[in-house]
């Protein structure tokens, strides 16, 4: 479609001004009195009600995202700040205990490096999602989507029965005489971005493959026309105009990935720990609730700031499908 | 286009219904034994537990035949943790009259208000075995169980590790070692017993010379974040010596694992069942327990799980082969170390704080 005009605000430029009509009525409707009479200024409920119709509509939304969401995370950060000596006891305690940072910037590192991975490899895949033929694309769709719907916990487990040592793919290296002594790939780093990439590629897939999709043909065209190989109308023209796409998808991997917890959990070795296992040890084991909330709270903020960058400079609301 | 649309919209509302239709005859045969007699007169008892293959033992073992006692219904729901427990009581929303937790709980539970206090003349704790911490004001304890050192025969060639020494010594026993990402899974008492500590000079445990003993096999200690995982990888060999439950590595043995068990040095500790304060049925949590402490209940739950009776009197309904194989049973004895869970419960996190930064050392 050309125009990007919703229906309902088309509906709402077409509509003849409410007062006007209420002021030349029918006459024979008036003698009838089924046509109230409303002053010229005052707002008629029913001129307020189909004015913010769309707001309206929004409303039950609304209310359940501030009684369930919006409150519970204030109470949240409230209870980061009620500490037994001080507003600031957890955070005194985050910051001179430099365990706690060092598992944030843990944490915020392996995300990084999965969204970066998921990109490089997403991209591609997008590509081919997005000019694909028929078959190939539901090939395709089919392929991310069906691990995307299968529970983590199976997905690890999966994982875990292919990389260790003594798992399949070593076995596989060791008969094909690639390898003298089995690679550790699980209960580390590797482990974990395997875990992780395969988990978020589908985030970093589907928006920069809707991306694509938009991407005028005739632009690659002119670029062809004007005498630019292959490379360049790629690297000048097309690169450019998907880079929004694939940064937004990399940025909502990376948000994504902060608050992981399984992945690390099984796929990891010794240091792999992320934020949210401190996070769930304190609700559930310790029952230390102001320091998780704390925890929680670095977390939340990062997140925000990182959110707003991404929306700000690097136009991640085309994840979410604006243009 | 229009017309399309309200087409599907007609077909998709009759599928709609249709199911909806199933859905009500599902709920009516769901709802029909609860209409039953008797049951509802008596009252209930709304029991949290960890749930699986346990919740399966303690209903036959348990809940059961003390409805056929009593005519008091126990109903179980699972998902239990603390933090649960906690915004349900501070909620003012109570909704389990037992729990079963870990011991721990019984004294951070008791110091933030979250308990009832039991009542002993319901109870008969005269029967239960003694220790430190076993009996409170506001917990019983449920079944005994250990932490100790699982190995797996084939990794070690069958040579047997005969205490925890073997747990660092990478020559004589080479291979993984499995510990919890929880600090108290015995294999910080097991570092201590290693490096010459008198099992009677245990607690309160030196974490960081139990840390320092970890350092020595550090790339060679694997952590599991839960049992299922520990009994994971001392079946297949992942791990040739793990630090886990007694309950796990019997299992692993009677799936047929290469997997045995060393009771020397094994950490004793308990379970505990605890009331939570504004119960709804205060008295049948009361009778429930009761019940759950008889030598009768404690045989039926030890001949039917892996768990060793807290009422010694249960062995003289436990087959000296099932015996054998219980936590507190002869195996163990003279053997086991108790765990100081106090301890445990005033120092869990500032172990977890000291485990996490020596991982990431």
């Amino acid at each position: 479609m050309a125009t990007d005009v919703s229906p309902l605000r088309q509906d709402r430029a077409h509509m003849p001004a409410r007062p006007e009509r209420a002021a030349l009525p029918d006459a024979a409707a008036t003698a009838a009195g089924r046509v109230r009479h409303v002053p010229i200024g005052v707002p008629d409920m029913a001129v307020l009600i189909r004015r913010h119709a769309p707001t309206l509509l929004l409303m039950p939304a609304l209310l359940l995202l501030v009684g369930l969401f919006v409150v519970p995370v204030l109470r949240l950060v409230g209870l980061s700040f009620e500490g037994s000596s001080g507003a600031f006891d957890h955070y005194m305690r985050i910051v001179d205990r430099p365990v706690y940072l060092q598992v944030l910037q843990r944490t915020f590192l392996t995300s990084a490096a999965t969204a970066v991975l998921c990109a490089l490899i997403g991209y591609p895949v997008a590509y081919r999602l997005a000019t694909g033929s028929n078959r190939t694309r539901l090939l395709l769709l089919a392929l991310i989507l069906i691990p995307f719907w299968t529970n983590l916990l199976v997905l690890c487990y999966g994982w875990l029965i292919v990389l260790n040592p003594q798992g399949a793919l070593n076995a596989l290296l060791l008969k094909l005489g690639l390898v003298s002594t089995p690679i550790p790939m699980s209960g580390n780093i590797v482990g974990v971005l395997v875990g992780m990439v395969q988990t978020m590629l589908p985030y970093a897939i589907l928006p920069v493959a809707a991306n694509m999709a938009r991407i005028d043909e005739r632009v690659l065209m002119a670029a062809r026309s004007l005498g630019a190989p292959p490379l360049q109308v790629f690297l000048r023209a097309y690169l450019p105009m998907t880079l929004p796409g694939v940064i937004a998808g990399a940025l909502l991997v990376f948000i994504m990935s902060i608050g992981f917890f399984v992945i690390p959990a099984i796929l990891g070795g010794t240091r792999d720990i992320f934020i949210a296992q401190l996070i769930e040890m304190n609700i559930n084991r310790i029952m230390n609730w102001g320091f998780a909330a704390a925890l929680s709270t670095i977390v939340l903020v990062a997140t925000l700031v990182l959110y707003a960058v991404g929306v700000r400079w690097f136009r991640l609301g085309t994840v979410w499908g604006q243009s | 286009m229009t017309n399309g649309v309200n087409t599907k919209t007609r077909v998709s509302r009759r599928h709609f219904l249709l199911g909806a239709a199933g859905a009500g005859v599902a709920a009516a045969g769901i709802g029909l034994p609860a209409i039953r007699p008797s049951r509802a007169q008596a009252g209930r008892v709304v029991y949290a537990t960890w749930g699986g293959s346990w919740e399966a033992a303690i209903k036959k073992a348990w809940f059961a035949p003390f409805t056929k006692a009593t005519g008091i219904e126990v109903v179980a729901v699972q998902d239990n943790t603390y933090g649960k427990f906690q915004s349900m009581v501070e909620s003012g929303s109570t909704e389990w009259d037992v729990v079963e937790t870990n011991p721990d709980f019984q004294y951070i539970g008791a110091e933030r208000g979250l308990l009832e206090p039991l009542d002993f003349s319901i109870i008969d704790k005269s029967k239960i075995m003694s220790g430190d911490g076993f009996v409170t004001e506001y917990s019983v304890p449920q079944v005994l169980w250990s932490r100790l050192m699982a190995y797996n025969t084939k990794a070690l060639n069958n040579k047997v590790p005969e205490d925890y020494k073997a747990l660092f010594d990478l020559e004589g026993f080479p291979g993984k070692r499995a510990f919890y990402t929880n600090p108290n899974s015995g294999a910080l008492e097991a570092a201590l017993l290693a490096d010459g500590v008198a099992p009677d000079k245990l607690y309160p445990l030196d974490i960081d010379r139990a840390l320092d003993k970890w350092s020595e096999i550090r790339d060679h200690i694997i952590f599991y974040e839960t049992n299922a995982q520990a009994q994971q990888y001392i079946s297949d060999g992942q791990a040739a010596l793990s630090m886990m439950p007694d309950g796990r590595a019997l299992a692993a043995v009677k799936d047929g694992s290469p997997v045995a068990i060393q009771y020397n040095q094994s950490i004793l500790t308990w379970s505990s069942m605890v009331v939570p304060k504004g119960a709804k049925n205060r008295e049948n949590a009361m009778k429930f327990l009761a019940f759950a402490l008889s030598p009768e209940g404690q045989a039926a739950i030890a001949n039917e799980y892996t768990y060793g009776p807290v009422v010694p009197d249960a062995f003289k309904f436990i087959s000296p082969e099932r015996a054998k194989i219980l936590s507190g049973g002869p195996q163990q004895q003279g053997k086991y170390i108790m765990a100081n869970e106090k301890w445990w419960a005033e120092n869990l996190e500032k172990a977890s704080e000291r485990l996490t930064e020596w991982r990431l050392m």
